[in-house]
């Protein structure tokens, strides 16, 4: 965090708090209570661009513990969302629990599955945990088309949550459910990171070898992430099969677990700031495609509206190949640079 | 300086950005068209020329001066085979009353937007899935539904068993994808073919994007198939195809495609491997799409090619124009251009029964209680290198009817 100039930690508290100044507070409320109204004021479709960032956030904010921070590479994160959305629709339809209760259930549901996949990191890392994750992203799809718990191949219909009557039946009522939940996730993430555990991930990160010697007990630790990771995957996913009424198989796709891989490499490894870059900015380039291919259509009609809307996977290629040769290290390090060049201000950085 | 110059001059574009995402809205003689498709993915066989048809008749339809008067817009967005992605597109037009119809062209969309858009009046498109004729509701389906074409194909078999002058039960096997779809003709399908004696095989499914189908051609040969019904988009049919000649099954085993088996193209490039396969289809194939006067008329005004590069789903997705202008006409002589809304169309889409679609495709079977885009589906054999019909129209049965859902 910046910390503005003249400002004194007096108290281990003070030195402990996110939040360190009355501005600061005023500024938090402020975004908060503008956040609040933004269904009230903005239209529909910008509401459910928002669930649906925010439902990404928490996705790879998940994905930011286990790779970003811990070092694990995991290209399941689509397949434990999976399992959060259907753990959900059966608490939820089956079970008739509270969409209140299965929120946290699917989480801790996904987090003990996630055990079973981060497993192998135990004994593999690298090119070849990552590998490993993959063939649990398929093992896992394989277990939902063919369990009669999970409809097969139908998936399994969801009804919107409910809170004395009140029923949250579409994407503005819903943004008071992701939105919140977001913001206390990463709230969450933010603070784990700086604790005992969190440095212990980066330790395992950095050299895994040295961290055990250190009296980092690995097994412990990269099993911890995982479940972390996948906690955060399970309550993405039932917030998901929440919001679009149905859980099914094709919504997960290995594709999927690719686009969030990118995003953090495009917010940058290891920040919890650089969750938002990197799903903002490829969400809204996802948009700005959508915008862009009439357009282009329409000045050059040799193109036709399907090629030109077919950009969006290249523009997705061309920005990941832009960041991994240019800045590797994501846009949360030219984050940090501006901070610290606003800070130095008028010093040259 | 230079790197916070870059982030203000990034957080300026991101804002930017935001604004211009903003949906526009279209003007008031103007009715939009949204093709929310996938130009890339595991469908796209069958989805890009498709669509290519469908933008082409509504630029023909607007050449022609709008129906009424009333210019149509074509919005196509890449939807990849991506929920979120069709999710969201879908939510960026929901509330613009412009839109008046979707087609949507993969079973995972239908999944979700079924649900989202359940207690809605909004006209949505789909490929064949029978749970929206067994529920009937805002989804119409292009033609029959799969468990009827595939019922048709049972029919097919049995006749083609008798002619062949063998005793017994014909023995068939199923080889699809693993995905609702793959598994769609089977549900009222099967219970047709057992009714009319054919005995059926375990059936087989497979990941799209499998690169050899073998392991599954073996179990089917070994437990005695006599026709294999596959069922995926072209090029993975061509791709089983190529794999079954090569262990000389399309010897001793008829093979039989649904409506996304191959196409001319994929014909013409490995005719070897697809020779004397049959394919069902809803819509005209082979030499028959390319030399329809329609379908010849409009890809060379709007494609400038030769029609010997015609995909046949083109010719669908004209169908796809054609419906929808039909529809469009008659919500207008209705109520006037001036009160068109969602609803209108939607219950003008049910007015089309027996609209004739210049023979593309068999009569609009929509109707109150009728989901099905039409009730009539045409056998072709894949013949040195080329697709030419073995059967007339056909009408398909109910087999949506026999499956308990």
């Amino acid at each position: 965090m910046w910390r503005p100039c003249g400002t004194f930690d007096e108290t281990y508290q003070k030195d402990m708090a996110i939040v360190r100044t009355p501005l600061r507070w005023a500024v938090l409320l402020g975004a908060l209570l503008v956040t609040g109204l933004l269904p009230v004021v903005v239209p529909y479709y910008f509401v459910s661009f928002l669930n649906n960032l925010a439902i990404t956030v928490i996705l790879v904010m998940g994905l930011q513990i286990v790779s970003g921070y811990c070092g694990q590479i995991s290209f399941g994160q689509a397949a434990y969302m999976a399992v959060g959305a259907y753990s959900a629709a059966i608490f939820t339809q089956k079970l008739g629990l509270s969409f209140w209760v299965a929120l946290p259930l699917s989480g801790i549901f996904t987090g003990l599955f996630g055990l079973v996949g981060g497993a192998p990191s135990l004994r593999i890392k690298g090119f070849y945990l990552a590998v490993a994750t993959i063939a649990v992203h398929f093992v896992t799809m394989w277990l939902i088309l063919h369990l009669e718990v999970t409809g097969r191949s139908h998936g399994l219909a969801v009804e919107p949550p409910t809170l004395a009557g009140f029923v949250f039946d579409t994407d503005e009522r819903m943004f008071y459910i992701i939105m919140p939940t977001m913001l206390l996730m990463t709230y969450g993430a933010r603070n784990l990171v700086r604790t005992k555990v969190g440095r212990a991930f980066v330790a395992i990160r950095d050299n895994d070898l040295a961290a055990q010697v250190m009296g980092i007990n690995l097994f412990y630790y990269k099993l911890l992430a995982f479940f972390i990771s996948c906690f955060y995957a399970g309550v993405a996913g039932c917030l998901w099969a929440h919001l679009t009424l149905v859980a099914h198989f094709e919504q997960f796709t290995l594709l999927h677990a690719l686009w969030y891989i990118g995003m953090l490499i495009v917010g940058g490894m290891g920040s919890i700031p650089g969750v938002f870059f990197g799903v903002i900015l490829i969400r809204i380039l996802d948009e700005l495609v959508m915008v862009v291919s009439p357009v282009l259509a329409a000045w050059f009609p040799w193109l036709g509206s399907a090629p030109a809307a077919g950009l969006g996977v290249t523009a997705f290629g061309l920005v990941l190949a832009f960041f991994l040769i240019w800045e590797p290290r994501g846009l949360a390090h030219r984050w940090e640079i501006l901070k610290a060049s606003l800070r130095l201000y008028p010093f040259a950085h | 300086m230079g790197s916070r110059k870059s982030i203000l001059f990034f957080l300026a574009v991101l804002l930017a950005v935001g604004w211009a995402t903003l949906p526009g809205q279209a003007s008031a003689r103007e009715v939009v068209f949204l093709d929310l498709t996938d130009f890339t993915g595991p469908v796209a066989g069958l989805a890009l020329p498709g669509s290519l048809g469908l933008e082409d008749y509504i630029k023909d339809i607007n050449a022609r001066g709008g129906v009424q008067g009333v210019k149509v817009r074509y919005i196509g967005v890449d939807t990849r085979y991506d929920v979120a992605r069709m999710l969201s597109s879908f939510k960026r037009y929901r509330r613009d009353e412009a839109v008046l119809g979707i087609n949507i062209v993969s079973t995972p969309f239908g999944k979700v937007l079924k649900e989202i858009t359940a207690k809605e009046k909004l006209v949505i498109t789909i490929p064949g899935d029978g749970e929206y004729q067994a529920n009937v509701g805002n989804f119409f389906t292009w033609g029959p539904t799969y468990q009827d074409a595939f019922a048709a194909a049972m029919d097919w078999v049995v006749a083609d068993w008798k002619k062949q002058g063998k005793s017994g039960k014909p023995v068939v096997g199923h080889l699809a994808w693993d995905s609702p779809y793959g598994r769609e003709p089977l549900r009222g399908g099967k219970e047709h073919g057992e009714k009319i004696g054919v005995q059926f095989l375990n059936p087989e499914f497979f990941p799209s994007g499998t690169p050899k189908h073998d392991v599954y051609l073996s179990r089917l040969e070994a437990a005695g198939a006599n026709y294999i019904y596959v069922a995926c988009v072209d090029p993975a049919p061509t791709n089983v195809l190529r794999d079954a000649a090569a262990m000389g099954l399309n010897k001793k085993i008829q093979f039989i495609t649904d409506y996304w088996g191959p196409t001319a193209l994929g014909v013409g490039t490995h005719p070897e491997a697809v020779e004397g396969a049959v394919v069902v289809s809803f819509f005209l194939r082979g030499e028959e799409a390319k030399n329809h006067p329609i379908n010849r008329r409009i890809w060379s005004t709007y494609q400038k090619d030769p029609p010997e590069k015609m995909n046949e789903t083109y010719g669908m997705g004209i169908v796809w124009g054609m419906t929808f202008e039909a529809a469009l006409k008659d919500a207008i002589q209705r109520v006037g251009a001036d009160k068109l809304t969602r609803e209108v169309l939607y219950e003008s889409y049910q007015r089309l029964s027996g609209m004739k679609r210049e023979g593309i495709t068999g009569p609009c079977a929509y109707s109150p209680s009728s989901r099905r885009g039409s009730q009539e589906v045409k056998f072709y054999r894949c013949t040195k290198g080329k697709i030419v019909p073995i059967t007339d129209w056909v009408k398909t049965p109910d087999a949506v009817s026999l499956h308990k859902w």
